[in-house]
């Protein structure tokens, strides 16, 4: 009589075992970008998310380099919120504020030096869609407590859900930076405190007409941004890291990040220290009267060559953060190119794995000339078949790796390690008493009095040669650094 | 649909409700409210108190001390203790045959229960959890009831279809003081009997209820205190006030129903209200904007309570209010601090 | 009675309160840019209904009035552990107030045949409460309200309930066919299974209705059916409050003190 009598409803026991190629771990840059690469050359993809959707637990922003973004899909849909046509750095005293503009004409036009102000959460949550617009299967506010090992090799993920366990023959960890699943899965060791960086940001909002006022004092048309980045005393106090200011659409987002070791010893709270650097008399009147309308903290693994553990196993890659895979302590903000490089070439080196077990699907059968692979999954009829168990090892994954090498990831980051130790070293007179130097000398030379200007000039120059340690010191300062500027 | 001829209909009633000879002191509150509504109605029109239960002769003569024409009186061993089901035919009943134009019921869970019961089944019009009362120009009532959050006062009509029924808010209007009573009591048949019914009541475990609505002074709790009563029951002790509770707490179930302001629950105005541990959710403060004094004790400086408070203290709950219980509790400790 | 339960869990597409975002310039809500939820004590009705299930063996099955952009709701409700879910949309149910809702529903309730219809205690966009006694109302069903734990009795065709009354609480017994409406937050919802939550988000297919299958007529549902019609919005004027922060519980007893509130 009604509909459900002719009606086959849902089955009782639906199993997705076995059901999908490989199984992405977070949805984050890193893991979305491995989902639709892998989707995109038709394996199934089952992409889970902790948060209430992609990005949710991302509130952080800022620029995004999208070069490998724009081959893996539309960028011109993206939410990008602005193109940086501004870049300045900026070194902070206490009180000073010694700066450098860079603007260049080409940014204006396409493809604006692939360099985008986004906001993560809304990013995030797009590039997930377009992993779903290639045939991948999402599902979000299901956490990934474990992995399952049989016989060594991961073969599945077990998730905080009653009937938790999926089991598929590769698993990509994307989790970010707090990797609990692949530390306690042991693919990696504990992040070293050292290698661990806090971050905090703020968004932040003008009453009013927001974007006119934003535009007003950042001197923004259209679609123009700007990426400030203070370093010194006055952006993170004694702690290694900088501080950053970027322009969204009708927000700004600002924020810093330093190392934990630093937070730990210096006993003042992230925030604190963020209001600090707000309150700092050469950016103050950039946020005032602005009110707070997002925070949000974390931590990040600062990263380095040495910091990468084995990216390939029996059964599972590591991509993004996880993978150590960030070049983020301030100074450099590069995690997120990176990540989305990384999920590409391990998407990329599943797929090959997969084309070399060439093994029939029957779901492929079934749909293969009327339909695009990535859509295999729509048709409901399927639902408790499962294909023959296809074993991937860590040798059919060694492609990822080798084109990681190969790639400015790599070598991003050896030059980053070496950048960081020679920093490191010199923290002290780049970060405090070089500024403090330049700012002194800045205002002895500007400053206005009826002595000849000559004479504040070199004030100024023997000011700056006495922090360095005389010109000896100034042309080993210039070789120790020489790398940077190549 | 068909055509309802709404001049058929006159009479304002107000539903009486009774439990075991108690009476929900909102029927006395709509009693009051509803005399200043008749000043707008024609003047043949009577205001009926309409009493279902067991036992009701007091009740009655009570209503018409408290202003009404007339009372009706379904009195029969069927009512008691409630169920919707003989209520609401014993009422629907009525209503077909008597036609009244207005019809208020107490938003108590046992108005709110049976209130659409009766309305469905005539095509009445009713307004739920209405916070204000009026007759406009042309006779029909505008029932006002917060929406949106409690942001707005939505003014609810209903033109073409008759009775005009509402919920109201417990606490919303305040009842006045018995007269000398003057009117009549009518019997009705009763309609209903126990055959017939569907539900049977096997046990009913009622203790002492509460009032907050008349309470001169309040302590009430929201979901900062996470389960733990003892602080504001010490601090609600001191100051001799009732402790009510926001909808989180209740929700959670630390807090009995009865003790709910706001939506879904009561409007209170007593000359201090303290509240201890809430949020300031727009529903809860329309049940409490009209307290004297209000004091916020909140741990999140950012809780919108402190934007609707007289005064307020950032800190730790507990240590708030037994520091603050303390000294209320100690007079010369208060005298110190004064001096 | 014959053979198990049919049960129906009326559930409804909201937005999400918390989403809701104040205009700090304006004190404007901004609702429509809020996210849609299932309406939260939807869960409670859910959880009793699949306790039902867990109990008696009972065949239950979600419905929901809207839109089929409302469709994520019966896909949470399966995802659950409901054995089905059922999306009633139709252009003659636009305007409805909760007399043509609790009518459509009550059809519904026809349709499958249902033995308990369980919703849950209010929407926390209209907060009536007057759609599951409407919905009784309509088929003359027993209904229990404010229930805080079902007991079913399916050898006697009868539904117990223990629910909150003024003051305390009773145990009400009713013959089936009976409207249930759970109290808000008085069982703990279960989450949803990892496999049921992969096959109701991207392989369930509602069962969808119109008006007519239901044996209604447009003209008993929408605006022109609805009794009640909204008359006019007033915005509340706040309160004005001293809003005085103070740095001592002693300050604040001195205060109370003075102002003579204690």
């Amino acid at each position: 009589m009604n509909v459900l009598q002719s009606r086959e409803g849902p089955p009782a026991n639906p199993n997705y075992d076995h059901r999908y190629d490989a199984i992405v771990v977070g949805a984050g840059l890193a893991g979305s970008a491995a989902a639709i690469t892998m989707a995109r050359d038709g394996l199934d993809v089952l992409l889970i998310e902790r948060g209430s959707y992609p990005g949710a637990k991302n509130v952080f922003g800022g620029v995004m380099y999208t070069p490998t973004i724009r081959e893996l899909v539309d960028i011109d849909s993206a939410p990008t919120e602005r193109y940086v046509a501004e870049r300045r750095y900026s070194m902070l005293t206490e009180e000073d504020e010694i700066a450098a503009s860079v603007s260049i004409g080409d940014w204006h036009e396409p493809p604006h030096n692939d360099s985008f102000t986004v906001i993560r959460g809304d990013f995030d949550e797009w590039f997930a869609e377009q992993a779903v617009e290639e045939g991948a299967t999402l599902i979000t506010e299901t956490t990934v407590t474990d992995l399952i090992r049989e016989d060594g090799r991961i073969v599945g993920v077990e998730t905080d859900r009653p009937d938790g366990a999926v089991r598929a023959p590769v698993v990509v960890l994307a989790e970010g930076g707090n990797s609990l699943v692949s530390e306690s899965a042991g693919l990696k060791e504990t992040d070293h405190r050292e290698h661990i960086a806090v971050a905090v940001k703020e968004v932040l909002e003008f009453p009013g007409d927001s974007r006119k006022i934003i535009e007003d004092r950042f001197r923004l048309v259209d679609d123009d941004g700007a990426a400030y980045h203070y370093f010194g005393k006055g952006a993170v106090g004694d702690a290694f890291g900088g501080a950053f200011l970027y322009t969204n659409d009708d927000t700004i987002s600002v924020g810093l990040a330093y190392r934990i070791e630093d937070a730990v010893t210096e006993k003042i709270s992230p925030q604190d220290r963020l209001d600090e650097f707000k309150s700092h008399p050469a950016v103050a009147p950039i946020f005032r009267d602005a009110r707070t309308v997002e925070y949000g903290a974390k931590t990040i693994p600062e990263g380095g060559a040495s910091a990468m553990p084995e990216l390939v196993h029996d059964g599972a890659l590591l991509v993004g953060d996880t993978a150590g895979l960030v070049l983020n302590n301030g100074v450099h903000l590069e995690g997120t190119n990176m990540a989305v490089e990384s999920g590409f070439h391990a998407g990329k080196a599943v797929v090959k794995a997969f084309g070399s077990k060439a093994t029939p699907r029957p779901a492929d059968a079934a749909t293969a000339g009327t339909e695009s692979a990535g859509q295999v999954r729509a048709d409901g009829g399927v639902s408790n078949t499962t294909r023959p168990s296809v074993t991937v090892r860590a040798s059919d994954l060694q492609s990822y790796p080798d084109s990681l090498e190969q790639s400015f990831v790599v070598e991003n980051l050896e030059h980053y390690e070496w950048l960081i130790n020679r920093v490191v070293e010199d923290k002290q007179l780049l970060f405090e008493d070089l500024p403090e130097a330049l700012a002194d000398a800045a205002a002895e030379y500007f400053t206005i009095d009826r002595q000849p200007k000559q004479t504040h000039g070199r004030l100024a120059k023997e000011r700056i040669m006495h922090t360095v340690g005389g010109l000896r010191g100034a042309i080993k300062l210039g070789w120790r650094y020489r790398k940077m500027i190549r | 649909m068909p055509e309802v001829d709404v001049s058929e209909y006159s009479d304002v009633w107000v539903f009486i409700e009774e439990h075991a000879g108690e009476v929900a002191p909102v029927s006395w509150e709509l009693l009051s409210e509803a005399q200043s509504l008749m000043e707008n109605k024609d003047e043949d029109e009577e205001l009926v108190a309409l009493c279902i239960g067991e036992n009701l002769d007091d009740v009655a003569e009570e209503a018409l001390a408290r202003g009404a024409d007339r009372a009706l009186v379904a009195d029969d061993p069927v009512f008691e203790p409630y169920r919707a089901d003989p209520y609401g035919k014993q009422f629907r009943h009525l209503v077909a045959e008597r036609k009244p134009d207005v019809v208020l019921i107490g938003g108590t869970s046992t108005g709110r229960d049976f209130a659409g019961r009766v309305a469905v089944p005539t095509h009445a019009g009713l307004t739920a959890d209405c916070t204000e009362l009026g007759i406009d120009d042309e006779g029909h009532l505008e029932a006002g009831r917060p929406a949106f959050g409690g942001n707005v006062i939505a003014t609810i009509k209903c033109e073409n279809h008759r009775p005009q029924m509402a919920t109201i808010r417990p606490g919303v209007f305040e009842a006045t003081e018995p007269a000398e009573a003057d009117g009549d009591v009518d019997h009705v048949e009763v309609v209903v009997t126990e055959d017939e019914t569907v539900t049977e009541v096997e046990t009913r475990e009622v203790g002492e209820t509460v009032d907050i609505t008349d309470a001169d002074r309040i302590v009430a709790v929201g979901g900062g205190i996470e389960g733990d009563l003892g602080p504001a029951e010490m601090l609600a002790d001191a100051l001799d006030a009732e402790l009510a509770a926001s909808r989180k707490a209740v929700d959670s179930g630390w807090v009995g129903h009865d003790r709910q302001v706001g939506q879904t629950g009561k409007s209170v105005r007593p000359e201090l209200y303290v509240a201890v541990g809430i949020s300031g959710a727009v529903q809860h403060l329309e049940g409490m904007n009209d307290s004297e004094v209000v004091v916020a004790i909140n741990n999140d400086p950012n809780a919108p309570m402190f934007d609707h408070a007289d005064y307020g203290i950032v800190g730790d709950l507990f240590e708030v209010c037994e520091e603050l219980a303390e000294q209320i509790g100690n007079p010369e400790a208060l005298q110190e601090v004064i001096a | 009675m014959t053979d198990n339960w049919t049960v129906l869990v009326g559930v409804k597409q909201v937005p999400d309160e918390d989403d809701v975002s104040i205009d700090p310039d304006t004190g404007t809500l901004n609702r429509a840019e809020a996210a849609a939820i299932l309406n939260p004590p939807d869960k409670n009705a859910l959880e009793a209904a699949l306790r039902l299930k867990d109990e008696v063996g009972a065949r239950v099955i979600a419905v929901t009035m809207g839109p089929p952009t409302a469709t994520p709701v019966l896909e949470l409700a399966v995802a659950l552990g409901c054995d089905d879910g059922a999306l009633i949309s139709d252009y003659a149910f636009a305007g409805s107030d909760t007399w043509p809702t609790s009518l459509t529903l009550a059809r519904a309730g026809e349709y499958f045949d249902a033995d308990v219809f369980i919703c849950g205690e209010e929407t926390t966009d209209s907060s009536t409460g007057q759609v599951p006694p409407g919905i009784a109302a309509h088929l003359d069903w027993a209904q229990l309200t404010y229930v805080e734990e079902l007991e079913p009795r399916p050898e006697d065709d009868q539904l117990a309930a223990v629910r909150d009354v003024e003051g305390g609480w009773e145990r009400v017994v009713a013959d089936l066919p009976v409207v249930v409406a759970v109290g808000y937050g008085e069982n703990q919802p279960r989450p949803s299974g990892l496999h049921r939550k992969i096959y109701a988000e991207n392989e369930f297919e509602p069962i969808e209705l119109d008006a007519e299958e239901l044996g209604i007529d447009a003209d008993e549902v929408g605006l022109d059916a609805s009794p009640t019609q909204v008359g006019g919005m007033d915005t509340a004027s706040p309160v004005e409050r001293e809003q005085e922060l103070l740095d001592s519980v002693d300050d604040l007893a001195a205060t109370l003190h003075k102002q003579e509130v204690v």
